[in-house]
């Protein structure tokens, strides 16, 4: 039925010794959310990375849109569609919001140095596209009236919120975002899972790394689950939150009956 | 006290003076200055006056040469972030294009000109494409040695005059009614600042647009900048080319009215000094790094009636200055716009000039 956006192929990374992730397998498919959920130091943000580009694994395969992206650089693979958001929140901070997010709608245009100091009509053109995007993306994550404050100065919400927005700007095929609920408070959780459902229905596919359960259960399409760099669950919420390995990697192994 | 010390801001002052400027009064203040410094050879103040040494050559060399070098080595180190230490090899490398085509050829200065930019560009690229992938202090060794690999490879070939350099660089033709000889430094000095009036105005249509923004990306932070798509190897790149370009300009300029270079010319302390006017006056700033260049290629002019204690005097002033100020003269500031009706970039401080 529907087409898979991203498919990872038994995917192990090794940093030495260490064992981050282990043969996992992990689709996703056009327009759902997944949330991929763990306890710390589960793997993650690392299967983030390895989708991105940050880290080659050391065996198995990414395929995005039915090709390979093992060992493309990290901007192309974002050319090709993939944006994310981080964990520690990594904007340019001493850029205006409104540049943090024209720098993320600037990935496809054509112009570049040549064309910026020629002032070309495609430059120009670009330039207010570009723009218009951002102030419309900024719009969508509410947060227009930050445009022109510097991106460290916003306030924490806000900094996440222009984090995904900047990754919006790329226009991406697969939205990756990692704990963009990090430090929100419950009313703003709701507010975020609304974005998030916003950003799904106009065509985006998510896949979202979350410890926050109610913000998971609301928005997810569907649930995978890691512990310890093991893939142990993958399903339907109610699927997974019964899942009785689930409940251990969470509450650990209930104790032998004595 | 805080609003004391911001009432005497004036560069903020000043900013918003241009900011909320109609563009008339711009242009008319933009066509002031202009006309000011393509005035100041005329000056003859005694404030200004360099005693012991010619005012209107001091203004070509080495303030100047300074101010063109510092914008074009502010691209590289203020826009993005990359500590080149070696930015005098693509000045030499400008001057000895104009050196050697001009004594060997029949070439003039106009036709060389491309030449020389041209050549300082490659090597750029040459020197960029591998070692860029460092950061930080490693880029800076690398650079660093670069610097002094073209000198010493002046000093050791023979055939571009080894030690002694070369002699006899042809003056540029006649233009209009600019004679370019020896005596007169005028005709140089307002060639130079053409060139650098078109340079500022190039570096700030970049710094408003897409390359400004890879750039601000990439100083800040490199792994994000990949991760939002900018191909960062390409920008570093164009950086270290651009800046390559103009210190080829200047190269090519200052041969043709030196007449005779020697490589010691183009030490390290000239690398050292131009990053030591972009850092003073205020990294990242053009019109910071201007202001520096022209204080750090001025003062030890100006205080040349102290003779040999005048560099010591320099020396204690640079500290002190930098105590006082460690972001320069005249930071970058990004003044923030907090009207919810603001969104041009244009309008940010680093629109187009004129």
């Amino acid at each position: 039925m529907s087409e898979n956006v991203l498919e990872l192929k038994n995917i192990t990374m090794k940093f030495g010794g260490v064992t981050a992730l282990n043969e996992v397998n992990l689709v996703v498919k056009k327009g759902e959310i997944l949330a991929l959920i763990g306890p710390n130091g589960a793997g993650k943000t690392t299967v983030f990375n390895v989708i991105t580009g940050v880290y080659k694994p050391t065996s198995g395969d990414v395929v995005f849109q039915g090709e390979s992206i093992v060992g493309i650089k990290r901007f192309k693979i974002t050319k090709l569609g993939i944006a994310r958001t981080f964990q520690n929140i990594r904007l340019f901070g001493e850029s205006t919001a409104l540049e943090n997010v024209v720098t993320g709608a600037d990935v496809h245009s054509k112009s570049g140095v040549v064309g910026a100091i020629f002032g070309t009509p495609r430059s120009r053109r670009e330039e207010k596209a570009n723009l218009a995007r951002a102030l419309e993306l900024l719009d969508f994550m509410g947060i227009k009236k930050r445009a022109g404050q510097l991106g460290k100065n916003l306030p924490y919400g806000d900094q996440r919120r222009l984090e995904i927005a900047r990754a919006l700007a790329t226009n991406p095929k697969l939205l990756l975002l990692d704990e963009p609920a990090a430090g929100f408070n419950p009313a703003e959780k709701v507010a975020l899972a609304e974005t998030i459902k916003k950003i799904r229905d106009a065509g985006y596919t998510v896949l979202l790394i979350e410890h926050d359960m109610s913000l998971i259960m609301g928005v997810s399409d569907r649930v995978a689950v890691l512990d310890f760099g093991t893939k142990i669950a993958d399903g339907t919420t109610t699927e997974v939150q019964n899942d009785p390995r689930v409940i251990e990697a969470y509450l650990g192994a209930p104790a032998d009956a004595s | 006290m805080a609003n004391l010390k911001s009432s005497l801001n004036l560069r903020d002052k000043g900013a918003e003076y241009w900011e909320r400027s109609p563009k008339w009064r711009r242009v008319a203040l933009s066509i002031f200055f202009i006309a000011i410094c393509y005035a100041l050879p005329f000056l003859n103040n005694p404030l200004i006056n360099t005693p012991g040494s010619d005012f209107q050559s001091v203004l070509f060399y080495p303030v100047g040469m300074y101010v063109l070098m510092a914008i074009g080595l502010n691209i590289v180190v203020g826009k993005s972030g990359l500590l080149d230490l070696g930015y005098v090899a693509f000045f030499a490398i400008g001057a000895y294009t104009m050196a050697i085509l001009g004594t060997k050829t029949a070439l003039n200065f106009w036709e060389i000109l491309p030449i020389g930019v041209g050549l300082a560009m490659l090597s750029g690229v040459l020197l960029g494409t591998p070692t860029l992938r460092l950061r930080g202090d490693y880029l800076a060794i690398v650079t660093l040695g670069f610097g002094e690999i073209v000198r010493i490879f002046a000093v050791n070939t023979d055939s571009i005059g080894g030690s002694r350099g070369i002699a006899g660089i042809p003056t540029p033709p006649d233009f209009f009614n600019a004679k370019f000889t020896i005596l007169d430094p005028k005709p140089y000095y307002w060639l130079l600042l053409t060139f650098t009036l078109l340079i500022i105005w190039m570096v700030r249509r970049m710094a408003a647009r897409r390359p400004g923004r890879a750039w601000d990306a990439i100083r800040q932070d490199d792994d994000v900048a990949q991760l939002m798509g900018i191909n960062t190897r390409k920008y570093k790149v164009w950086a270290f080319v651009l800046g390559a370009a103009v210190a080829g300009v200047g190269g090519v300029v200052y041969a043709s009215q030196i007449l005779s270079i020697v490589p010691d010319q183009f030490n390290l302390n000239i690398s050292i000094l131009i990053l030591a006017c972009v850092v003073f006056g205020g990294i990242g700033n053009v019109w910071g790094v201007i202001l520096g260049a022209v204080l750090l290629a001025f003062t030890p002019e100006r205080i040349r009636f102290l003779s040999q204690p005048r560099i010591l005097v320099f020396g204690i002033a640079l500290v002190v200055m930098m105590n006082l100020r460690p972001d320069g003269i005249l930071p970058k500031k990004k003044r923030e716009h907090f009207d919810p009706d603001w969104h041009t970039v244009e309008e940010s401080g680093e629109g187009e000039i004129k």
